[in-house]
């Protein structure tokens, strides 16, 4: 077998992914400003491009990776579970907000894009941008949407909502620790979450929660819609 | 070892299972059908937390991982990314504002108006 034979198997993508993502997490422990999701896709791009392996070829092991975000949705119900328990009875209230949000964050994301003139699916892959990665991901492919485009929109809501989204919450006078996380849970799902770990413990159960709910809401709200369009072909 | 096993192997299975009622007509995502479903499990107590939690854990914290083929991915939409450009910054800029507004002053206004509740620590 040629070496560059075994470059496309999909073990070695497997190993290859695995490899670049543990250096990333050094990298970003070292340094803090670096994403780990930048620094470990960064050199898998180069190595493909360099050895002009077609994404196709790499992704028959990176979809074996893929896969794993569906047990990591069902994951999401630990959280869930674990801070809707001490949260209950602000529970009511803030599914509500939630549920705004999600509203809110669908057709402000899609609208914007197709007013902009983005096609059809292009626009949908902006709607579920709001909420954690293996949703979203499940939600665009629903839509029709792109999932490599939802999932870049994904990280970098999470990055706005992670270095700007207190501050931005704070000149509107929003410091509460509930609002802040149903907040930031809501626009930024767990990169967000992450950063609110150091403010307030609060603050990061709320959020925690909120991003795993408005993740359901989102999906539920995406499937009517897809019911509908379906319908509305037909 | 045996734990995080039992874990990973509940998940795989409430996935599987939410996968097949997808297939079978539920319009949810299997995902998140498995998610609901262990949600109820989780609350009637069908399955303890503690089976689970190590398991979820581990998965949930290198979730990154788990995205990073999707992301390389995009090494295939330069065209449309660049053509795009201006319609994606402009509905995630615009879209990341409303959100983040629309939840933090309605809950705030909420936590103010309704009675408060003191469920703050365990």
């Amino acid at each position: 077998m040629s070496v560059l034979a075994a470059l496309r198997h999909p073990v070695f993508s497997i190993a290859f992914t695995v490899v670049c993502y543990a250096v990333a997490l050094a990298l970003h422990r070292r340094w803090r400003w670096v994403p780990p999701i930048v620094a470990a896709s960064v050199p898998i791009v180069t190595l493909l491009l360099a050895a002009r392996i077609p994404y196709a070829d790499y992704n028959r092991g990176g979809n074996l990776l893929t896969w794993w975000l569906g047990p990591a949705t069902v994951a999401l119900a630990v959280p869930m579970y674990r801070n809707g328990r001490r949260l209950k009875r602000s529970l009511p209230r803030l599914l509500l907000v939630v549920f705004a949000g999600a509203v809110v964050g669908m057709t402000t994301a899609g609208g914007t894009a197709w007013l902009l003139g983005a096609p059809i699916a292009v626009a949908m892959s902006a709607v579920p941008k709001s909420v954690t990665t293996p949703i979203a991901v499940e939600v665009a492919r629903e839509l029709g949407g792109i999932p490599q485009i939802t999932v870049a929109l994904v990280i970098l809501a999470g990055v706005l909502g992670a270095t700007f989204g207190p501050a931005i919450l704070a000149i509107f006078r929003v410091r509460e620790d509930r609002s802040v996380g149903v907040a930031i849970g809501s626009a930024s799902h767990g990169i967000g979450t992450a950063s609110l770990v150091r403010r307030s413990e609060l603050q990061s159960a709320v959020s925690s929660w909120a991003m795993a709910a408005s993740g359901v809401v989102t999906s539920l709200l995406a499937a009517a819609l897809a019911l509908l369009l379906r319908h509305a072909k037909l | 070892m045996f734990d995080q096993a039992r874990g990973l192997a509940l998940l795989v299975g409430f996935f599987l299972f939410g996968g097949f009622l997808h297939r079978v007509g539920v319009p949810i995502p299997g995902g998140v059908l498995g998610l609901l479903l262990l949600y109820v499990a989780l609350t009637t107590g069908l399955v303890p937390l503690a089976w689970l939690q190590r398991a979820a854990d581990l998965l949930l914290r290198h979730m990154v991982l788990l995205f990073v083929p999707l992301t390389v991915g995009l090494m295939d939409l330069g065209r449309v990314l660049s053509r795009q450009a201006f319609a994606l910054s402009a509905s995630l800029i615009v879209s990341f504002l409303a959100v983040l507004l629309t939840t933090g002053l309605l809950g705030r206004w909420l936590v103010a108006v309704l009675p408060a509740d003191a469920e703050a620590a365990e």
